[in-house]
């Protein structure tokens, strides 16, 4: 909408649906062809002298130029107890006001390259995103250096800022999927950062210009920066911007402190939060899990996406396309830099609530229960593969995976690595990754909705109305 | 966020807002290699060569949308969309969608008023049996009522997750039509009644598949790793031998400007922050007029550095935000009676009448004024940046080739666009917006959150 709105106990488990076995295909449709190697992006790496990392992955297509800023640890896992969002407010007000340009100066500028700059805020850090037409790439990588390094937070901008975040606030308020996430949040995380990362009425009222300054300054230094590069520019000619812009950036104050990490298993609680006149039940289901760095990471990739990835998905399969309960079902895994969760969704009508969680349950169960048929593995396998080669087309997503894996820990050739360590998973890993992460007994179920839904949870766990 | 009418959520389509350029450096112009073909059976091909990844981006359009639906049927166009994706006597219902996964694509479809898309992005080695698909789906499908049965609950979940389940309900795309519109083509809710979809019968979808599903009505776009020789070649293979069928005459669907402003208030159960959806029918597509709306859009509406948003969001501080709608598509991406729409949501201490003067003014300045040249540059730079990064992505540059030769008859238009939006004068925009951006032809829908509607049963209201 706007930048400123704030962005098993089971006793009986219902039998899984038969897995139709990859049918049959029909006799005349056309092989896959041969796979062509998989593009691996060159990565021309540079660390300037005061700490900063610059990536360049020069590109040939869109006449564009993207540039991604990443400022590690900073983000809303860092925020006080009583200031959960605030990063959220930080990282938008870089764009606010520097010393140089004010709001609608910014605004206008960015325009005028063809492109836009704006930043927000993640659970491990703040990230910057611009872009600008390939011709205007030296000025833009100037004003992004403004924003980044002299922003000013006007008195008069947090002002509309906090007053716009409180109705945003209100707004998201309204959405099911909104209460759901805080919930599910807490029975993941517990009382760890990582469970306040939604902004509370108190914390946008408790925001000042001086705090706001404040986190900035202790949060944005250059030894803890990556600068990601992709688009229609040379790796030399990038590196040459960047040292420009950000060569005189100096360090200065102690570093920041890593993220500590969040708990990998969690009591389950059952959380029911009444929603009136809601004509569908919000279903989430989670649990802790791992962070990105974990061994675990790919294969637990791997089963996420056989559970509840994409259309061809057991969730997707089962609850839409047989029983029709809802519009869509999955399963995301999250991976963090000091932990991690998986939480499953759907949103199904009222009356087939209880049926709804029981048929996620009954997938769960099977996952880790009985091994994934060779067709079935290779298909998600494949599936994962042609993710990785559709968004490496786009070069801003480039830009945006390698700096979103180096906040989480991951190193820049892990990008490439990816397909080829998916690849490697067999059958028996993935059933291993089902009992070990899918475990029914250890999902914490939230669901919004009508109060009368309730009576249908009542043999996955005793729930609590809040 | 406007969620359009469409297969699933997991939306693989980027913004349909087109935009394009003016004094922007040579070396920004970005020309799209367009290579176009009709099979003697009426299907026509589409074909962008861009060998910089080895994926490709397929779209297949059919020129039927919800205008053209059958009048006791509101939301069929979309149910059978759904349809689409269920099966046919040779490829039983799951086998679609296993193929392309297992061939690492993605797919979807989604209806809008003029057009029905079916979209996959893939690596390239999964092209052939992607084709064989979408030829098999056009010529016929498995006619079964275990999955209309499916699909129509599905479709009642997706209405349900859309609009009655979620505040605001998609009242700036479905309620301003309602209002704004006379003919039933263009005013009935393209979504449908739950009434209306539960009474839709095999036969419907058997009649809607054949009259409106032949090679003859339909574009499919290529754009990736592939010539136009191979694209070709591969559209005669798969799609050559499919008859052509005859397509129903269309109907006259054209409407003049309103007359008479129309506004409304409507109660929002759901909603916590009251929006207004403020509307006026536009020109129609290959006006004159066209190219000028979708700068003056841009001008108006179109982010941070556009005139509401620092008169109303910033300045006067009365809407959280302000965004534009072409109706479900972009400016350039429709074919009969359509809306431009600006949505906000506004604070509890202001009111919409307060926020519409506002937004007047704003109007009338350009009337008076027009816009300046340093701001219309700028303007032109944004749109023709949007452009480019529209076309970046095979899939979204294969749809809108598809579009483009579908509702234009010719997909080159989309190197004509630049140069359409580059000529635009500030006088263009200043007639455009005197002759469009009337109280005349206006709708307004103030939608408020139903407590804020109800003074008299609230107890301080009853103190007065």
């Amino acid at each position: 909408m706007t930048k400123t709105l704030i962005a098993l106990v089971i006793s009986a488990l219902i039998a899984p649906v038969a897995y139709a076995e990859i049918a049959a295909l029909p006799k005349d449709l056309p092989a896959y062809s041969a796979d062509k190697p998989l593009p691996v992006p060159e990565i021309a790496k540079r660390v300037l002298e005061n700490g900063m990392t610059v990536w360049v992955v020069p590109r040939d297509g869109v006449p564009r130029v993207d540039y991604v800023l990443a400022f590690k640890d900073s983000g809303l896992a860092a925020d006080p107890a009583d200031m959960p969002g605030m990063a959220s407010m930080v990282a938008g007000m870089l764009n606010e006001g520097t010393e140089k340009l004010d709001s609608k100066a910014i605004a206008e500028t960015a325009q005028s390259y063809g492109g836009s700059v704006a930043a927000g805020a993640g659970n491990d850090g703040m990230t910057v995103f611009a872009n600008a037409l390939a011709s205007k790439a030296g000025p833009m990588m100037q004003l992004m250096s403004q924003i980044a390094r002299t922003p000013t937070f006007p008195e008069k901008e947090v002002a509309l800022a906090k007053a716009n975040a409180l109705q945003g606030l209100k707004a998201a308020e309204a959405q099911p999927g909104f209460r759901a996430e805080r919930a599910m949040l807490t029975a993941v995380y517990g009382d760890h950062p990582y469970a306040r990362t939604q902004a509370t009425e108190e914390s946008i009222n408790a925001v000042t210009r001086e705090k706001l300054q404040q986190a900035y300054k202790l949060r944005v230094r250059p030894d803890q920066t990556l600068l990601v590069i992709t688009g229609r520019i040379e790796a030399d000619a990038a590196f040459e911007l960047a040292q420009t812009a950000f060569g005189d950036w100096k360090v200065e104050g102690e570093p920041l402190k890593a993220t500590a990490a969040s708990r990998g298993e969690a009591k389950p609680s059952f959380v029911h939060l009444t929603r009136e006149g809601s004509v569908q039940s919000s279903v989430r289901i989670g649990r802790p899990a791992i962070p990105a760095t974990h061994p675990d990471y790919v294969p637990l990739r791997l089963t996420s996406t056989v559970l509840g990835g994409g259309f061809s998905s057991r969730l997707m399969q089962n609850l839409r396309e047989d029983k029709g309960y809802t519009y869509g079902a999955g399963v995301g895994y999250r991976g963090q830099a000091s932990g991690g969760a998986l939480v499953a969704s759907a949103d199904v009508r009222n009356e087939v609530t209880g049926k709804a969680v029981g048929e996620f349950f009954a997938e769960y169960q099977r996952i880790g229960s009985e091994p994934v048929s060779a067709a079935e593995l290779d298909m998600n396998k494949r599936y994962v593969a042609g993710g990785y080669l559709i968004s490496n087309q786009l070069q801003g997503a480039v830009a945006g995976t390698l700096a979103s894996n180096w906040l989480v820990g991951l190193p820049p050739e892990f990008l490439g690595e990816f397909v080829p360590k998916i690849r490697e998973v067999d059958a028996e890993q993935v059933q291993a990754m089902g009992k070990k992460y899918f475990d029914p007994k250890a999902q914490s179920i939230v669901v919004v909705g009508d109060e009368a839904v309730v009576e249908q949870l009542k043999e996955f766990g005793k729930f609590e109305d809040q | 966020m406007i969620v359009k009418p469409a297969r699933s959520l997991l939306s693989l389509l980027i913004g349909l807002s087109l935009t394009a350029p003016l004094f922007a450096a040579d070396a920004d112009r970005w020309e799209i290699p367009v290579a176009v073909k009709t099979l003697d059976n009426g299907l026509t091909v589409v074909v962008s060569e861009d060998r910089s990844a080895p994926v490709v981006g397929v779209s297949v359009v059919y020129k039927v949308g919800m205008r053209l639906e059958p009048k006791n049927r509101s939301g069929f166009a979309h149910l059978f969309e759904h349809l689409m994706f269920e099966g046919t006597p040779n490829a039983p219902e799951g086998t679609f969608d296993k193929v392309i996964t297992g061939g690492g694509g993605r797919n979807n479809g989604s209806t809008r008023p003029d057009y029905t898309n079916y979209i996959e992005v893939a690596p390239v080695s999964a092209l052939e049996p992607i084709l064989w698909l979408e030829a098999d789906r056009m010529k016929t499908l498995d006619f079964n009522a275990k999955t209309l049965k499916n699909q129509q609950d599905v479709v009642k979940e997706e209405i349900r997750v859309n609009v009655k389940n979620q505040p605001y309900g998609g009242f700036m795309w479905i309620d301003i039509s309602q209002q704004a519109f006379q003919k039933w083509e263009n005013n009935h809710d393209g979504y449908g009644s739950f009434v209306d979809l539960e009474n839709a019968s095999l036969d419907d979808v058997r009649a809607f598949h054949r009259d409106y599903y032949g090679p003859n009505n339909a574009v499919i776009a290529l754009a990736g790793d592939i010539s136009p020789e191979q694209g070709f070649a591969l559209a005669e293979k798969y799609f050559g031998k499919i008859e052509r069928r005859e397509t129903p005459p269309k109907p006259d669907v054209s409407e003049p400007l309103n007359t008479k402003e129309k506004r409304i208030t409507q109660p929002d159960a759901l909603a916590q922050v009251p929006a207004v959806a403020v509307a006026w029918k536009i020109a129609e597509r290959g006006s004159a007029d066209q190219a000028p709306f979708a700068v003056l859009a841009e001008v108006l509406a179109g982010g941070d550095a556009s005139r509401m948003y620092q008169g109303l969001v910033k300045g006067k501080e009365m809407a959280l935000n302000i965004d534009f709608l072409f109706g479900l598509t972009g400016p350039f991406e429709y074919d009969g009676p359509t809306l431009l729409t600006l949505f906000a949501l506004y604070k509890p201490n202001v009111t919409s009448e307060q926020l519409i003067e506002e937004m007047d003014a704003q109007i009338a300045q350009i009337v008076k004024d027009g816009v300046d040249a340093e701001e219309l540059a700028r303007v032109k730079t944004g749109m023709l940046s949007d452009l480019n990064t529209n076309m970046e992505s095979f899939l979204n540059r294969a749809d809108s080739l598809a579009i483009y030769q579908a509702l234009w008859g010719d997909a080159k238009v989309v190197n004509q666009v630049p140069g359409k939006i580059e000529s635009v004068t500030s006088d263009d925009l200043k007639r455009v917006a005197a002759k469009y951006l009337t109280a005349e032809n206006r709708t307004v829908i103030d939608r408020k959150p139903a407590a804020m509607l109800a003074p008299a049963a609230a107890p301080a209201a009853a103190k007065n």
